[in-house]
């Protein structure tokens, strides 16, 4: 559903937040917008900590709303962290509060919301979130929010745009960080086994380790079989090249016997009326489960150690890159130009060459993942990188 | 079974689960039923599909056929984009947990896997107790009965009140397994009809039992005192489900002795060294368990901290884990 709002010529106030979760470049999407709606005029204000500044304003002596003016754009660090604050969740379906019995609940104040904002007379919202935002913008939209979404993600999984910003940043850790770990199992002859971010989509692993040419990239959207893993390992591992490197992403699928049994417990069980013990598939798994998973397997195959390292949420701290700052002020501007032409329930998309509107009807419930006839795949086959499975 | 006492203005309550042969809720062999709702939010919490009050939707993968063999939930009635499959030949169904908590239990019946259900139905007194009297005669020779947990099952006061007051009735023994963050009106509803009363005792200073809990423990600690004074006829068993690195430690242990042992009726004290069992629920509900990277206790710790519980209470290490 997208609705256009037909008044917007009109001199204007809007507003801006981000959800929950940073990602380096959020300042430069709010300089684009906050920009762009100077140029046309608009007033535009940030909300602080996703909603809480209109939620919780009692929190905020000095205001819950930040005046985005011209002089505090301008000496705003684009490569510093969001100027707006963050919010654990932002989600104003469910909020959690502690009522007057003193008996903690989850209530739904997006009606409470919409009467903020009409009191604070913004009359359009620009949100910089994340795939699971997208559907609770999409939710207020359908309750009469007038929005457009900016889409943000390390893993690169939102699919109805190119690249989100925040990825390459991550990418480029990334990258640096594998070559450090390359350099080290180089130097201590071992096999380094990184897990990097990708719980959905393998981009992040496949061109990391495509670029840094890692022996084998595993991903989630391919299942992996542990066993052509280490005979891939087992060729490349040789005593004039004693080390090896695989870049695993932390939603990889292990297909056959190649998981790596769990510690039995004996703990109680009856505090978990369902429960059917630690070694349930559907147990979460511990940050760093893959690459232990990965390491424990090639170390019982191979007679060279392996050893596994987590670089996590590491890659989401951080300055952007250029790429990062360029595509922020890009969807910022990008933002506002929606509104201006009357775009409503949208998110902003980088298809490129252009900058493009999509209903966030069709945004939600897609996934950006790497298809199987890819470049990048073939690249990686190509460059006699393990993907672990034969394609 | 006895129904003829119960008329149909007795109250009914939301109840997730009924889980028999339970040997750690209570004295002997016992069946414990769980009940929804929870006043607190405890970040290590084990049961997240007793915390809302209603019952709500849950999403099994694992049970799911996929669109090509089925495909029902991906249409009306089924709100829209609540479930969807990815574009490409992955044929799995996923839950948009955003639209899917808008399902109801008509919704949910359609299923045909069961990997769309519903946690927790309304059920009455006589219903509940039907099912704990299946194990009666378990009950009589182990001295064992029912247990009424959570959630909070002090939340739903009329409901578990009615419960234990049938169990009584019935010649079950009786217990409760709560936090006593209520109101002390639902405490004393449901005390007199009591045999014991397991009580957690989570953090002790009242900032670090807010941040992990929700509420601090103010209000907790004079209902337990309160409960200790008023009702010296019960059973009170103290716990503390141990999490390294939250309470694990030697001082919360003989805070919590300090306040317990000058009650007499305040038997004993457990510790539930943290686990994750079953954390996959949270999958199935859609939340984030922010607790993943956390380690149960070493089994030196654990013992370490028994052995000082074991010399306050002067049983020289017989209890010790």
């Amino acid at each position: 559903m997208t609705t256009e709002i037909g008044h917007a010529s009109f001199l204007r106030r809007i507003a801006i937040n981000v959800g929950a979760g940073f990602v380096p470049g959020m300042n430069a999407v709010i300089m684009g917008a906050a920009l762009a709606a100077g140029k046309l005029g608009w007033e535009i204000v940030g909300i602080r900590d996703g909603f809480d500044g209109l939620l919780r304003p009692e929190r905020y002596p000095d205001s819950g709303l930040v005046t985005l003016n011209p002089e505090l754009i301008e000496n705003l660090d684009p490569a510093g962290s969001g100027v707006l604050g963050q919010a654990v969740r932002v989600d104003p379906f469910h909020v959690r509060q502690v009522n007057k019995d003193d008996l903690v609940e989850e209530v739904d104040l997006s009606d409470l919301l919409l009467q903020r904002l009409k009191a604070e007379r913004i009359d359009a919202l620009i949100s910089v979130v994340g795939g699971r935002g997208l559907s609770i913008f999409y939710k207020l939209h359908r309750k009469g929010l007038n929005t457009v979404c900016i889409p943000r993600s390390i893993e690169n999984d939102i699919a109805a745009t190119m690249v989100s910003f925040g990825f390459n940043s991550a990418l480029s850790f990334t990258i640096e960080m594998l070559d450090r770990a390359r350099q080290a199992a180089q130097s201590a002859h071992k096999i380094g086994v990184v897990e990097v971010q990708g719980e959905n989509a393998g981009w992040l692993a496949l061109q990391a380790g495509i670029t840094v040419g890692a022996d084998a990239v595993l991903i989630p959207e391919i299942p992996c079989d542990l066993r052509k893993v280490t005979e891939r390992l087992k060729e490349k591992v040789t005593t004039r090249r004693p080390y090896g490197l695989v870049v695993v992403a932390e939603g990889t699928r292990f297909v056959g016997n190649g998981t790596a049994p769990k510690p039995a417990s004996s703990l109680k069980d009856s505090l978990s009326p369902l429960a059917t013990g630690d070694t349930s598939e559907h147990v979460i798994q511990q940050s760093g489960h893959a690459a232990e998973t990965v390491a424990h397997k090639l170390q019982l195959g191979i007679a060279t150690e392996a050893y596994p390292l987590v670089l996590g949420p590491w890659v989401r701290g951080g300055a952007p890159t250029a790429v990062d700052r360029q595509l922020g002020l890009g969807y910022g501007a990008g933002a506002v130009r929606a509104l201006r032409a009357g775009k409503n329930g949208v998110m902003v998309a980088f298809v490129p060459p252009n900058m493009e509107f999509v209903p966030l009807s069709e945004a939600i419930n897609k996934l950006r993942t790497v298809p199987a006839d890819s470049e990048f795949m073939q690249i990686a086959q190509s460059l006699g990188i393990c993907l672990g499975r034969e394609l | 079974m006895n129904n003829q006492t119960v008329n149909s203005s007795a109250p009914t309550g939301i109840v997730l689960n009924i889980q028999r042969y339970c040997s750690h809720d209570g004295p002997g062999i016992r069946t414990t039923v769980f009940l929804k709702g929870c006043s607190l939010r405890c970040k290590w919490c084990s049961n997240p599909e007793s915390i809302h009050p209603k019952p709500e939707v849950s999403y099994d993968p694992k049970l799911c056929v996929g669109k090509k063999e089925c495909g029902l939930c991906l249409k009306p009635p089924f709100p829209e984009g609540a479930f969807y499959v990815v574009e490409g030949d992955d044929d799995r169904v996923r839950a948009n947990w955003d639209l899917a908590a808008d399902c109801d239990e008509a919704c949910a019946s359609l299923c045909p896997t069961k990997a769309i259900d519903m946690f927790g139905k309304r059920m009455t007194v006589n219903e509940v107790l039907d099912e704990v009297e299946k194990d009666a005669s378990f009950y009589r020779s182990t001295h064992g009965g029912m247990t009424v947990s959570g959630g909070e099952c002090l939340l739903q006061p009329d409901f578990t009140a009615a419960l234990l007051e049938e169990a009584h009735r019935r010649g079950f023994n009786t217990a409760i397994e709560t936090a006593c963050n209520v109101p002390w009106r639902f405490v004393e509803k449901v005390l007199p009809h009591v045999d014991t009363m397991l009580h957690d005792h989570k953090l002790t200073i009242p900032e670090r039992h807010k941040k992990w809990t929700g509420v601090d423990n103010k209000r907790i600690l004079e209902n337990f005192k309160k409960a200790y004074e008023t009702f010296p006829n019960i059973d009170f068993i103290a716990r503390t489900p141990l999490i390294p690195g939250v309470n694990a430690d030697e001082e919360h242990i003989r805070a919590v002795l300090a306040f317990i042992r000058p009650h007499k009726n305040v038997i004993d004290y457990e510790l539930l060294p943290y686990h994750r069992f079953g954390l996959g629920k949270y999958d199935y509900l859609g939340r984030v368990y922010e607790l993943a990277d956390y380690q149960s206790p070493s089994a030196e710790l654990v013992k370490h901290l028994q052995a000082i519980i074991d010399e306050a209470f002067g049983r020289n290490g017989q209890k010790a884990a």
